[in-house]
């Protein structure tokens, strides 16, 4: 810097851009998308046993949530259950017979659904989504839950 | 000339104008904080749910005719525990076969009774839950059951549930 700009008081901007790169990065690696998939506005059972995530490799999730009307939300938007989920697995099973070739429609889907329920909802209306969700082929489920009570 | 020009450029320095730079990021990093939502810490339980099947063989032998077949019937493996729930969506009580249970210890006790014998013929469970029964009363229910470890030390994760009526 020369000592004319010192003089005029000009600040050394390289520091703080630094930092605020810094911070962006940051932001940027914890960033989660798949978040948006998770209707946050629905309170899980708590259950002491519930493990966390372990998908063991396998990325192929179908996340349905199901309020305590037995609505079901995709991305925040209500869906119709039967039609949702028959459409699912289908574009799951086109998928999977992308790396498998002897997978036949009605066959167990290698998908697992990750049912998020409302702690509220009645057993009738989670019964008709597993239903749909069997009738379709899919086969695992993990059903989500809290370790423990979330602090408000 | 030409070396006098050339002179004069070497002496003058580049100088980025970092302030737009800054402005830009400063506008990213905005974006950032105010779309920061860290999701929650969930937990989940695997299970493998086949879809139910009756519990009756389906027979090909006439009345009075034996039946030559080894296979047991899939009834046999399969242990029911029902699940009925009260009014207010709680469960009222419970039952493993024929046996009554009233709490989840209750339940805990028989299922490791059960699955503690080595001749045990079950390896799958059926739940049979009221409609009414709410979501983290069969969470109780299901967490109960998958902590059950069968004879040959796996651990039981053949569920299947099944709409009783209220």
């Amino acid at each position: 810097m020369s000592e004319l700009e010192a003089s005029a008081g000009k600040p050394n901007l390289t520091p703080i851009l630094d930092m605020v790169f810094q911070l962006i990065t940051f932001f940027m690696l914890v960033i989660n998308f798949k978040a948006a998939s998770l209707d946050l506005n629905l309170r899980l059972p708590v259950v002491g046993s519930a493990r966390p995530v372990d998908t063991r490799g396998q990325t192929s999730l179908l996340v349905l949530n199901v309020d305590q009307n037995g609505e079901l939300k995709v991305y925040g938007r209500p869906q119709p259950v039967a039609q949702y989920i028959a459409r699912e697995a289908h574009v799951e099973l086109m998928a999977a017979r992308m790396t498998s070739d002897d997978l036949a429609a009605g066959k167990e889907l290698p998908t697992t659904v990750v049912i998020r329920a409302d702690r509220a909802t009645p057993f009738r209306y989670l019964n008709r989504v597993l239903q749909e969700c069997q009738k379709n082929g899919f086969r695992r489920f993990a059903l989500k839950a809290m370790n423990k009570e979330e602090s408000s | 000339m030409s070396r006098r020009r050339r002179r004069h450029q070497s002496t003058e320095e580049v100088e980025l104008n970092l302030a737009a730079m800054l402005d830009m990021a400063f506008q990213l990093l905005a974006f950032f904080i105010l779309t920061f939502r860290p999701g929650p810490v969930e937990g989940q339980i695997n299970l493998r749910l086949p879809p139910p099947v009756g519990i009756t063989t389906e027979g090909t032998a006439k009345p009075g005719e034996t039946l030559s077949t080894t296979e047991v019937p899939k009834g046999l493996n399969t242990l029911v525990v029902s699940v009925f729930a009260n009014e207010g969506g709680r469960i009222a009580s419970m039952g493993v076969g024929e046996n009554r249970i009233n709490t989840l210890p209750g339940l805990d006790t028989k299922l490791q009774q059960v699955f503690s014998d080595k001749a045990t013929p079950f390896d799958q469970v059926i739940i049979q839950v009221g409609g009414r029964l709410r979501y983290d009363e069969l969470m109780k229910v299901v967490e109960v059951c998958t902590r059950q470890t069968l004879p040959d030390g796996q651990k039981l994760a053949k569920l299947s549930f099944v709409e009783a009526p209220d």
